[in-house]
């Protein structure tokens, strides 16, 4: 490595650290606002900090809103969405990678394709079929598109493609049927890519916006995304309060990213997942 | 199949093997019983909805309407008449081409400096701090920075009067609308590609940079000559995949400016968006929407064409 300067190693530091702070600030911006009053709104005062810091915006959020019952249908939906995409990937993902049948070529890259798709383009059929089905502003209408995923199936097939068809012969000889296969044998060797598809799975059910967007319209139905948008639409004076609303949702998502930060970068790295 | 061939090999020696033909048939319908639920989701959520979206794109489509009238070329000729669809085609380029290049410049740069960090605790501290808000949903994001950017109570008005400037109008001032919202997107996205360039960094050996300082190389020389060509690899999948992303862009659009002021900050993605679920244009938005898949596809094939590397190391 190069000889290290003191110098320019210090001035790097200092750009980064305020390049960090920049970074940290909207959210001191959101704990901030959140704690101030309904009153130094209304006076339009132009304080960064609460000048009478008060708990209001967090007592209208948790009176006037449903906010349980957002945190329910997310927290469901993106549990069920998850779970079923980590089976159906790798299961597909088992019977691409060890098993040939007719057409598997043809489907495998049937499914590869449909990853380059944007969601712009097959929202409007999407939509039509959902409303055909009878599930429009239903969670269920969030689940069942997506149930499977193609990248999900993409990356079990690299991964389980890698397991030495031995092993999986020598479970067969022992008597092991082929879904106690999978589980008992194929689910740990591929952990590591489980749970980062796993975790990015989760993240995207969570964060979904634009489908909800379409699909729900009931308060009570909605998902947290899109609740805070529509609390933003019918509390625009009232900023505390959206902002309480905000620190309530991030909060949450904050301590689950510290607490598995490892697993996150990891599969990031891993999948190259967003 | 390979197991096939290694059970029937040895038939009798190893006794419990089920015989050839029960083992195919129950492998059979292994394939059959769970693959049938999953291409029936792929299906109807995935594969119709492609052709779908094609068909309708030539017809006259409303959904309150329930009928539709077939019209051919006639929603892609109205598009080329379309000031507002030629326009929303043009900011889309302008926020990709000047989000993703300054996403690239910037995170690449924090990615050397934060790689250079040699107490562990800080480079992780620093990795934290710029991934932390990729994790958050975006659309909860655009709303705490709309707070920032308004005009009367705003942090970022609040600054500038700090220091005896002028307020701006942040979103609704058609200079500064799109440049806000690409500042945002920056802020909520940049994380991604930090780790990313971070990792292909960390898988460059040292020997290169030890060889280029026997040469007499500088750290400028060794970043351009060494770093950069061996990032390559890393940094197609980046422009790639932030390219195809930032497209797509919308959350922020439709919870920050809704495309206002003056159509500028209308991407493509909002647009098709509005003119199929508030205006019931289906047909004419699938059209935009192919259109939308093609401009997407071609700039895919144009980067992967470009950033194609010959060697591995």
């Amino acid at each position: 490595m190069h000889r290290r300067n003191r110098w320019f190693d210090g001035i790097v530091m200092l750009v980064l650290i305020a390049a960090g702070c920049l970074m940290l600030l909207p959210y001191l911006w959101m704990v901030l606002s959140s704690f101030k009053s309904n009153m130094e709104i209304v006076s339009g005062s132009h304080a960064l900090l609460p000048q009478h810091p008060s708990l209001e915006g967090y007592r209208t959020v948790l009176e006037d809103a449903p906010f349980g019952r957002w945190f329910l249908n997310s927290a469901m939906t993106s549990i069920v969405i998850t779970a079923a995409t980590l089976f159906t990937s790798a299961l597909a993902g088992y019977i691409f990678a060890k098993h040939q049948f007719k057409g598997q070529k043809l489907l495998f890259i049937l499914i590869l394709a449909t990853m380059m798709i944007p969601f712009q383009v097959v929202m409007i059929p999407t939509y039509l079929i959902t409303a055909k089905l009878g599930l429009v502003n239903h969670l269920l209408a969030i689940i069942l598109p997506n149930l499977v995923s193609s990248y999900g199936v993409f990356l079990a097939k690299q991964f389980i493609e890698d397991i030495p068809q031995d092993l999986l012969d020598a479970a067969r000889i022992d008597g092991a049927g082929e879904l106690r296969l999978m589980v008992r044998i194929i689910a740990p060797l591929i952990l590591p890519m489980l749970s980062a598809l796993g975790i990015f799975t989760f993240m995207n059910a969570w964060n979904n916006y634009l489908w909800p967007l379409i699909i729900l319209n009931d308060e009570s139905k909605m998902t947290v995304p899109l609740a805070l948008v529509y609390f933003n639409g019918t509390h625009m004076v009232n900023y505390n309060v959206v902002m309480s609303a905000a620190v309530l949702i991030t909060l949450p998502v904050i301590v689950v990213f510290l607490i598995f930060q490892k697993q996150f970068i990891k599969g990031l790295t891993m999948t190259g997942m967003k | 199949m390979k197991h096939d061939a290694a059970a029937s090999s040895s038939p009798g020696i190893v006794p419990g093997i089920p015989n050839r033909r029960g083992e195919k048939g129950r492998g059979r319908w292994f394939i059959y019983l769970s693959l049938a639920p999953i291409l029936l989701l792929f299906g109807v959520f995935a594969f119709i909805p492609i052709g779908w979206s094609l068909g309708l794109s030539v017809f006259k489509y409303n959904p309150l309407s329930a009928s539709a009238l077939f019209v051919g070329a006639d929603n892609y000729i109205r598009m080329l008449g379309d000031s507002i669809f030629i326009k929303s085609l043009w900011v889309t380029f302008k926020f990709v081409v000047i989000a993703v290049a300054v996403n690239i410049l910037i995170t690449l740069m924090f990615a050397v400096a934060i790689q250079r960090i040699r107490t562990g605790w800080l480079r992780n501290l620093m990795r934290t701090v710029f991934f932390l808000p990729t994790i958050a949903p975006l659309a909860g994001t655009a709303i705490v920075w709309s707070t920032m950017f308004n005009y009367n109570h705003g942090l970022f008005n609040i600054v500038l009067t700090q220091f005896h400037m002028a307020p701006v109008q942040w979103l609704s001032d058609p200079h500064y609308a799109l440049y806000s919202v690409i500042l945002m997107t920056l802020w909520a996205d940049i994380g991604y590609n930090i780790v990313l360039f971070i990792a292909g960094l960390d898988s460059i050996p040292d020997m290169y940079y030890e060889a280029a300082i026997l040469d007499g190389a500088s750290r400028w020389h060794s970043f351009w000559h060494v770093t950069l060509p061996l990032l390559r690899r890393t940094m197609l999948f980046v422009s790639v995949t932030t390219v195809v992303s930032y497209f797509q862009a919308f959350a922020q659009f439709q919870t920050m400016t809704k495309g206002e002021p003056f159509n500028e900050t209308r991407v493509l993605a909002l647009h098709i968006y509005e003119q199929a679920f508030s205006n019931s244009n289906m047909g004419y938005a699938s059209a935009m929407a192919t259109v939308f898949l093609i401009i997407i596809l071609l700039v895919t094939l144009l980067q992967l064409k470009w950033g194609r590397t010959e060697w591995e190391y």
